[in-house]
């Protein structure tokens, strides 16, 4: 075991965990944030997206040794009361089915819109490429994702 | 730590910051036996005595003191108006907490943002089978469940009578208010509370709302759990931590049937945060003081499996048992023209998107469990079972599930959490990781379907036989087009490999087989698909639906070179579904480009929730048309992961478009129906696009014929 200075959605947490633990059994186990789901554990199904400092990261896919200075944002950080543009549109557009795989599918979408405020479909599609929702909500993700960016249908 | 409620049947306290009407006597069970329909089971527990799990984890917000009224084990009214429903059907995505409590708010007259709801404690004998399966989850509580919002608005109506001193049938409601006749004095629920619960039970059904009154029942509201789910509060059975807990994976078998012979855990005794190594039935159990450390333990294991009877077993052996039990067909009326063909499917997993788990914690002489289950009250019995104890000491506490589709109808993954917890004497979360998950199933069966099927001169079908071998399961298909002296024949190999009902069951073989080698009948007689259908349908509604989705998607339009259309249609569950697929092909891709849904399931109840299923099923559809498979080699499956088995992404996925058609006046099933003739159309569309049948799923355009 080694203690960690990680920083997750603005607060510093230290943590005595084994450097090889991937992020996400740090958050979910650890740090009691379970909103970042298990899915595969190879970075597969992106059900454990976070973000690390405002990029897209499979929280499942860096050991906590990795993290260092970086600002780990979940789900739970995403907004202070749910009221992200995304998170709005989900709601709105009836999204989430079982809903297990949405927080990765909102983080991966949030990383997006950081990045490229009006993505077109085919910027979608090269992002939510790597995400499954084994529900298939594929349909109203994209839709939730342009409303969000107030793109036009 | 955090602390998760659970169903203390001790609990006699109130809900909210209120007091509990709690009455528990005869005529309680006569308003639930008159009033619900459903019998004495649901009459002995008032709602408020039970103390339900609260998925979303958000803080209740203070509420009004004064008396909840909570007449029956469903409904409860607190004094600041809100109405919490119980939900007894485990939501595996398919919305039932939603479109279940929106039958009592319907009858109930109580604004949707004023419902709450809370996941029913297990208990059969309040509330009777309390599973899912099937796609009954509607169709069996469409009556009931507005019986009990209807008859709980008497009550406050009553209420409201008594204080004002009028004539009860006199009031009207709106809004979870009770209005005058004269419109002039209102009273909210809220405030009725205390009086309703003096108020006598009704001894009449009280008269239900005509379809053309309804506020909320076909027209829709957004899921309950959203809220929850989009900040990541709702809890699902991994999400749960109870003080004390550890965690345990454990180690399995490589092929169906092996057994371990003996196993070294010395390296996994080493590696930090391991407890404890457990055998269990289903494997080496390593239990840590965390998920990691229980994976990275069980990686140190080394196991000497003895690997059984199947270690031989594989795929191709499994194709050529299936094959092997085709008997000739009989022949076909003279002079016709004799059409041959036979596909190919694969076995299918599950693969819900949350691996499967459990938290249990075996105490002496009870039990406690936290998961997500299809069959809870089931499962609660098999737990009893397994532990000797009275299934009244088996609490059962179902959380959201991350998937269903079939899986959780099993419960090897709560008997493993039981086995370990017993073993440890601790609380314990047992994982699945998705490996376990891919490698351990009980799989859609492998199937062969072998047909012959005759057309004659003027193109009339006059000859059909179908015989579909499954490598396990069962059952014998049936048409639903009109043809003489069909003959349909099922049979059933017995192969080493566990196979169990997945979305649609037998209907994902089945059907996709019918609607594919109808449509080679179709072209052996020279007419269109979607007519020589349509003329042969015998049931009106499968018509309509056909003659919708052959509209919607432009059927008669033509398309450019390379592209094609495909059709196929599906009764099942009470419900009505077809679909057109369009698609085009360069080089072996594949590429979709719309895919039309219609569906006819009678009254719709929460529309969005049927788009959202048939969007679901059309995906499932797709995938395993195009993408998914799972094979067997030396008695065990080759899959690992999404990365072999693959699915549909966002970016492959074409244009859904779904229809909702009301061809009857009570809702059907929705969970199943929107699947069965999606793989059809798109085979069929492949067909019209290259002139090649296929053969096999998952469609591969090198392997058609």
């Amino acid at each position: 075991m080694s203690q960690f200075k990680i920083n997750v959605n603005g607060s510093e947490h230290s943590v005595d965990v084994a450097p090889d633990m991937p992020l996400l059994w740090v958050l979910r186990d650890v740090l009691d944030l379970t909103g970042s789901k298990f899915g595969c554990g190879i970075g597969a199904c992106g059900a454990c997206t976070v973000l690390l400092d405002g990029s897209e990261q499979q929280s499942c896919q860096i050991p906590v040794s990795a993290v260092g200075h970086r600002k780990v944002t979940t789900i739970e950080g995403l907004s202070k009361d749910g009221n992200h543009p995304l998170q709005r549109a989900w709601i709105e557009h009836d999204v989430p089915q079982c809903g297990y795989c949405q927080a990765g599918q909102i983080m991966a979408g949030a990383a997006l819109l950081k990045k490229n405020p009006h993505p077109t479909d085919a910027d979608i599609d090269d992002v939510f490429a790597s995400h499954i929702c084994r529900c298939g909500t594929y349909q109203r993700i994209r839709e939730a994702i342009k409303a969000a960016a107030g793109v036009a249908k | 730590m955090r602390h998760l409620p659970t169903h203390s049947r001790s609990n006699q306290g109130g809900g909210g910051g209120g007091k509990v009407s709690n009455r528990l006597d005869i005529s309680r069970r006569s308003f639930i036996q008159i009033v619900g329909g459903v019998g004495a089971s649901l009459a002995l527990a008032s709602f408020s005595s039970l103390a339900c799990a609260d998925l979303g984890g958000a803080k209740a917000a203070k509420l009004k003191k004064g008396v909840v009224f909570a007449p029956n084990a469903f409904v409860k009214v607190d004094p600041d108006g809100l109405v919490t429903v119980s939900i007894i059907a485990p939501d595996a995505g398919q919305g039932s907490r939603t479109s279940l409590a929106m039958l009592v708010a319907e009858e109930l007259d109580v604004d949707w943002h004023n419902i709450r709801v809370t996941q029913a404690p297990t208990d059969s004998a309040v509330y009777g089978n309390q599973g899912i399966g099937g796609s009954h989850t509607i169709v069996s509580l469409y009556q009931e469940l507005r019986e009990i919002g209807a008859a709980t608005r008497a009550m406050l109506i009553a209420a409201a009578a008594k204080t004002w001193e009028v004539d009860p049938t006199t009031l009207k409601t709106a809004k979870g208010h009770v209005i005058s006749a004269d419109g002039k004095k209102s009273v909210a629920y809220g405030d009725l509370t205390a009086m309703a619960a003096t108020m006598p039970l009704p001894t009449v059904k009280a008269e239900l709302k005509k379809s053309e009154a309804f506020n909320l029942i076909g027209k829709g509201a957004t899921r309950v759990d959203n809220p929850d789910v989009v900040t990541g509060r709702a809890k699902y059975g991994l999400d749960v931590k109870v003080p004390g807990m550890v965690y345990a994976v454990v180690a399995r078998t490589p092929a169906f049937g092996a057994s371990i012979k003996s196993f070294d855990d010395s390296a996994t005794k080493k590696v930090p945060g391991v407890l404890e190594v457990v055998q269990i039935p289903s494997g080496v159990a390593v239990v840590g003081t965390n998920t990691w450390a229980a994976l990275s333990g069980r990686q140190a294991l080394k196991i000497d499996w003895e690997m059984g009877s199947n270690a031989d077993l594989n795929s191709a052996k499994i194709t050529e048992a299936m094959k092997a039990a085709v008997e000739p067909h009989p022949d076909m009326p003279a002079g016709s023209k004799s059409v041959e063909a036979s596909l190919q499917f694969p076995y299918l997993a599950h693969a819900t998107m949350e691996p499967l788990n459990a938290v249990a914690d075996v105490q002496e002489g009870r039990c406690t469990i936290w998961t997500g289950s299809q069959q809870p009250t089931g499962h609660q019995k098999d737990v009893a079972g397994l532990l000797k104890i009275p299934v009244e000491q088996v609490t059962l506490n179902v959380m959201l599930l991350g998937g269903g589709f079939g899986r959780r109808l099993y419960d090897e993954y709560i008997i493993d959490a039981v086995n370990v917890s017993k073993a440890i004497k601790k609380p314990v979360k047992l994982m699945w990781t998705r490996e376990d998950d891919m490698k351990h199933d009980n799989y859609r069966p492998a199937c062969f379907c072998s047909f012959r099927g005759a057309v004659d001169g003027s193109g009339n079908p006059v000859g059909w036989s179908h015989q579909a071998i499954q490598a396990g399961m069962g059952g014998r298909p049936s048409i639903n087009y009109d043809i003489a002296n069909a003959s349909n024949k099922g049979h059933t190999v017995r192969i080493g490999v566990p196979t169990g009902p997945w979305r649609s069951v037998e209907n994902t073989l089945f059907n996709v087989a019918n609607e594919c080698f109808i449509d080679e009948l179709a072209h052996a007689s020279g007419k269109d698909p979607f007519e020589f259908r349509r003329a042969l349908l015998k049931d009106d509604r499968l018509r309509k639906v056909l003659e919708v989705a052959a509209e919607k998607s432009d059927w008669s339009k033509p398309l450019p070179a390379g592209h094609g259309r495909g059709i196929a249609c599906f009764h099942g569950y009470g419900s009505y579904a077809a679909h057109v697929i369009e698609l085009s092909i360069e080089g072996n891709k594949i590429r979709l480009h719309k895919a039309t849904c219609v569906v006819d399931c009678g009254i719709a109840v929460n529309p969005k929730g049927v788009e959202a299923q048939m969007q679901g099923a059309c995906t499932d559809g797709l995938s395993t048309a195009l993408r998914a498979e799972i094979t067997i080699d030396k008695g065990g499956v080759v899959q690992d992961s999404w990365t072999d088995y693959r699915w549909m992404t966002l970016d492959a996925m074409p244009k859904v478009e779904v229809t909702i058609l009301q061809g009857g006046d009570s809702p059907g099933g929705m969970g199943e129906v929107g699947y069965p003739s999606v793989a059809p159309a798109v085979a069929n569309a492949v067909f019209a696009a290259t002139g090649k049948r296929v053969r096999k799923f998952p469609i591969k355009v090198e392997e058609l014929v």
